[in-house]
């Protein structure tokens, strides 16, 4: 993957290595029970795994670059968790598309994407609009209250950071935009980025009147890898070409074209919602105006356009800012800036990043490093 | 005056059932159109007005269907199409309107621009396939005459009427212009989901008969 900025100055081995012990601990501890399970394959699945994720973590304490080392975790999360979901769905039911009796039974996976529409019905009338169990059943692993749970424990620790370091939709999208090597499409208006709110405020208000989550039956791109409503009428097939046309709109052919996140940036409901969390995540990203030169290095290779001429003036980040870390490795002036609200700006702010970072790849081990293993694990033990 | 009593009641007690089915219209326009107090209502009166208008003309051909004949199942899906397709298209030219000025000229010659959309938005979300309209209508229809159908429906929409007031504080909102221009964007979506209702009701009629 091509990066943009130059290397700032590296840390020693010796003192990377040291503050990368923690990482290596919490891996060890996340992975112990897969290395002691019966099984070559699971075992070298989490061996792989976690070499990987501290790995990578070291790269990024040693170089102090933050951006480079996280896309491959992540593109390699979106890569990978179509591939296991898949074939967990095909292992249990035959075909990737759910059928009405199955959604009826409540056997469909729930997605944190359905969030953001279940909220209202749920207060008003303390029913779940969406067709899946409480809890998790044998046939249901992926339960509400397990994916709300962990979606909790994301936001707090993450805030919208969940859309760089969790959210395994998003890596298919960095992975695609990490691909060439220069943009074909350069200028977008500013004014798509508002699309997601609008799109977030739509479907809210349709679930409400229509008691059905709205974007999973009509909108969501990543239908198209993950599981669909069976083919059955003109509505369901309608469904299909939708998905099918805004995955390959959104999630390939845009980021291919633009290298930005998208379906992210300018259309994902769940990433607008999520963005209302930053208000109250404990790290930011500040620029500092006294080094700032104006070189609009920043804006460019945000992947969201979280950042614009007015908001580096104000010397801040906008509210979709998924805490990726672009601006700051590719600034050569270090006024792009990691930053603890409360602070003043530009106090340690390596200490900052370092703080930010042990929380996020911190859950990026405990939730994507399960779900690279566990992929991996399908891998080899079908290669034998 | 039983019969009143009965569709004042209905309206009363469905109307959360209305506010689901109207809200998602409502909330976007009212929050875009920033209009304060005053203009608010006034814009929520319009709206109102134009959703008696679809009422009553429904109880018109309710009234005269019931007299003849029961209104048949085709005959519904075309009307209702027509309003999701109306629907669809008054708040894509709402939502592609031009911005009103923030500031109004100090001399205006000549009267006042008014706007039919708050009418129009009003007529097509009243022609809505919400369930207390439809009972209304089943209603309406078994009083077997116009003047019948027609009362019942005002009374209907008297009780309605009463829980779509607090949406003024909407309009009163003074909001930014970012979120303003979220709210015309949210219309346009909204719009392409009433449009593909409208076309999907119109293809079942024309592949199914």
């Amino acid at each position: 993957m091509a990066d943009y900025a130059a290397e700032p100055a590296s840390r020693g081995i010796g003192r990377s290595l040291l503050l990368t012990l923690p990482v290596a601990l919490w891996a060890l501890l996340m992975f112990s029970r897969a290395l002691m399970l019966p099984g070559v394959a699971v075992k070298v699945a989490a061996l792989l795994t976690l070499v990987f994720l501290v790995t990578l973590f070291f790269q990024m304490v040693r170089t102090r670059q933050t951006n480079r080392w996280r896309r491959w975790f992540f593109a390699t999360l979106g890569f990978l968790f179509p591939i296991g979901f898949v074939w967990e769905l095909v292992a249990l039911r035959g075909s990737m598309s759910i059928p009405m009796e199955k959604m009826i039974a409540g056997d469909t996976p729930f997605c944190f994407m359905v969030i953001p529409m279940i909220l209202l019905p749920a207060a008003l009338t303390r029913t779940v609009i969406f067709p899946g169990a409480i809890l998790p059943t044998a046939s249901n692993p992926h339960s509400i209250a397990a994916m709300i749970g962990l979606w909790m424990a994301a936001t707090l620790v993450l805030g919208k950071g969940w859309c760089a370091y969790g959210c395994f939709f998003g890596g298919i999208e960095e992975g695609v935009a990490a691909m060439p090597r220069k943009a074909r499409v350069r200028k977008i208006d500013g004014r798509w980025r508002l699309v997601p709110w609008a799109v977030l405020a739509a479907i809210v208000l349709l679930s409400l009147a229509t008691f059905a989550p709205t974007y999973c039956e009509w909108l969501c791109p990543f239908k198209t890898i993950t599981e669909y409503a069976e083919v059955r009428s003109i509505e369901t097939a309608i469904q299909a070409g939708i998905f099918l046309s805004l995955f390959f709109g959104l999630v390939i052919v845009m980021p291919w074209l633009t290298k930005k996140r998208t379906q992210c940036a300018f259309f994902c409901p769940f990433g607008a919602f999520q963005s209302l969390f930053n208000k109250i995540h404990i790290f930011d990203i500040r620029i500092r105006r006294d080094q700032c030169t104006d070189c609009v290095l920043c804006q460019n290779s945000c992947p969201t356009m979280a950042l614009n001429k007015q908001s580096v003036a104000d010397d801040k980040t906008l509210i979709n800012c998924m805490h990726c870390g672009a601006c700051v490795d590719i600034c050569h002036k270090d006024a792009a800036v990691w930053h603890i609200k409360g602070t003043p700006v530009g106090t340690a702010p390596e200490r900052a990043r370092l703080l930010h970072l042990y929380a996020a790849w911190g859950f990026a081990i405990m939730f994507g490093g399960s779900i690279i293993a566990g992929t991996l694990t399908k891998m080899l033990g079908f290669l034998g | 005056m039983r019969l009143l009593t009965e569709a004042a009641l209905l309206g009363l007690a469905s109307g959360p059932a209305c506010l689901a089915s109207c809200g998602p219209v409502l909330t976007p326009w009212l929050v875009a159109e920033r209009a304060g107090w005053r203009r608010a209502f006034g814009l929520l009166s319009v709206f109102l007005g134009g959703r008696l208008a679809g009422y009553l003309l429904f109880a018109v051909a309710a009234g005269l269907a019931g007299a003849t004949m029961p209104l048949g199942a085709r005959e519904r899906a075309l009307l209702f199409a027509a309003a999701h397709l109306g629907l669809a298209a008054t708040l894509v030219a709402y939502g592609l309107r031009p911005r009103r000025r923030a500031e109004p000229p100090l001399v205006t010659i000549g009267p006042a621009r008014r706007s039919w959309m708050p009418v129009l938005l009003g007529l097509f979300t009243g022609l809505n396939l919400c369930p207390p309209f439809v009972v209304a209508a089943v209603r309406a229809m078994e009083t077997g005459s116009v003047t019948g159908a027609v009362l019942f429906f005002l009374a209907f929409f008297a009780g309605t009427a009463v829980w779509f007031v607090p949406f003024a504080a909407l309009g009163a909102l003074r909001v930014a212009e970012t979120v303003a221009t979220v709210a015309r964007f949210t219309m346009l979506a909204l719009a392409a989901y009433y449009a593909y209702l409208g076309i999907l009701t119109l293809l079942g009629r024309l592949l199914h008969g």
